[in-house]
């Protein structure tokens, strides 16, 4: 079973008319156990950008936590919140740092930026960025997603 | 005479000296105010903004106060170059601490962290001292409200009221007459001096509440300011509180909101009458 797959998760984010939605599955698995139904994948981040992360468990968590301690330094020494846009650019720059070891993470991000236009991105695990107008997916069944 | 031991940092003179910490800490003393004040419900630092010249394009948002983490802001007083330097390290070292332990850092911790930072240039050879002194206001769950002043040494204690910055003596001595004595003892309407007072213990001081606080902080700086009244495009306030979930408020009053603060001061100061 491929790495990315061994805890399992569904993320879909998609825009509408001035606005974003972000939506997880909540299974947390180890192969093809079920171990929890109340397992986080969507954080926000501030007021106006979520990220949905699939892949590896651990790695959602320490990514999480990497850029909560990313973004508050940004705030704190900006003095402005951080747009999805350079959000984007910074977590894309986390991921290719680890191109020879990489977080087994795909993330969605999912945000308004300073107009209040829906902005929506993914990246596969070494950090290529790609954008979408209408819907962005990632996880294990990212065929099924896509509507395959 | 102390000459021969003024220019390296990492010597001591015959008197048990380090020169050049003391002429880091002269440095402060020509720096604009600053008063730190606990308060029950909070605490308050009120600062000095020296305005140098009317062409200087306005600070972003403060040139005295900054936040450094969700639960602590520090006031600067001296070289707001060194100081940056400085307020960086305690970001990183909060943000870091949150990072590993998931927790927000002690104030203490924190506090000791950006002293020893200080420490390491009065020690190690080649580097001046750092020309800052801070005051540190914090909560944290384990003591609550705190307030914590260092200086170029890397020392650091914890205070209930405290003043940096230029005259801080005058400060400092009126805040020992005033703060958390709100009634007279006896009706006596005598001026209390120093020898008056009774000893600050705990049984005899009754902590200010946060808008107490910031009046005391105002007339603070009218002192130290040369009886020049302050006023808000020279003053900033700041008063640190809980909200109703828990969470630090930072906040920076408004123009509107300082003027009303130093109204209020001179009121009282108009109807307490000449002593």
């Amino acid at each position: 079973m491929s790495i990315l797959a061994y805890n399992g998760a569904a993320i879909i984010g998609m825009s509408g008319k001035d606005c974003v939605g972000i939506a997880s599955d909540n299974r947390l698995g180890i192969q093809y156990e079920t171990v929890a139904m109340d397992f986080k994948k969507v954080f926000k981040m501030n007021d106006r950008l979520f990220v949905g992360l699939a892949g590896l468990a651990t790695d959602v968590q320490t990514l999480d936590q990497l850029l909560r301690f990313r973004m508050n330094l940004y705030e704190l020494r900006e003095e402005r919140t951080m747009s999805p846009q350079v959000f984007t650019n910074l977590l894309s720059n986390m991921l290719y740092e680890k191109r020879f070891g990489p977080y087994f993470c795909e993330p969605v991000i999912a945000g308004l930026d300073e107009k209040g236009q829906p902005h929506l991105s993914t990246m596969d695990l070494i950090g290529a960025i790609s954008s979408a107008k209408d819907f962005v997916v990632a996880g294990t069944c990212e065929g099924n997603l896509y509507g395959m | 005479m102390a000459r021969r031991y003024d220019s390296s940092t990492t010597t001591f003179s015959p008197e048990g000296r380090l020169h050049q910490v003391e002429y880091a800490i002269e440095a402060i003393n020509n720096a604009g105010t600053s008063v730190g004040i606990l308060a029950k419900d909070g605490v308050v630092m009120a600062s000095e903004k020296k305005i140098t010249s009317g062409l200087l394009a306005k600070a972003r948002t403060s040139e005295k106060t900054y936040k450094l983490c969700p639960h602590a802001t520090c006031s600067v007083a001296g070289l707001t170059a060194d100081a940056n330097i400085l307020i960086d390290q305690a970001r990183l070292r909060a943000a870091r601490y949150a990072y590993q332990y998931q927790e927000p850092i002690p104030l203490e911790s924190l506090v000791e962290h950006v002293c020893n930072y200080k420490q390491a240039y009065t020690q190690y050879g080649g580097l001046r001292p750092f020309g800052v002194a801070f005051l540190f206001a914090g909560y944290d769950e384990a003591h609550g409200f705190q307030l914590y002043q260092s200086d170029p040494s890397g020392n650091y204690s914890g205070w209930k009221a405290t003043v940096i910055g230029a005259n801080n003596q005058a400060g400092k001595s009126l805040l020992k007459t005033e703060y958390g004595v709100s009634k007279k003892k006896d009706g006596d309407d005598e001026m209390k001096t120093e020898d008056d007072v009774p000893a600050l213990t705990d049984a005899v001081i009754e902590m200010p509440d946060v808008a107490e606080a910031c009046r005391l902080a105002v007339k603070v700086l009218n002192k130290t300011m040369d009886g020049a009244v302050a006023s808000a495009e020279k003053l900033e306030l700041f008063t640190m509180s809980l909200d109703e979930d828990g969470n630090c408020v930072h906040k920076i009053l408004t123009e509107e909101e300082a003027k009303a603060v130093i109204a209020e001061v001179e009121a009282e100061s108009a109807s307490a009458g000449d002593t």
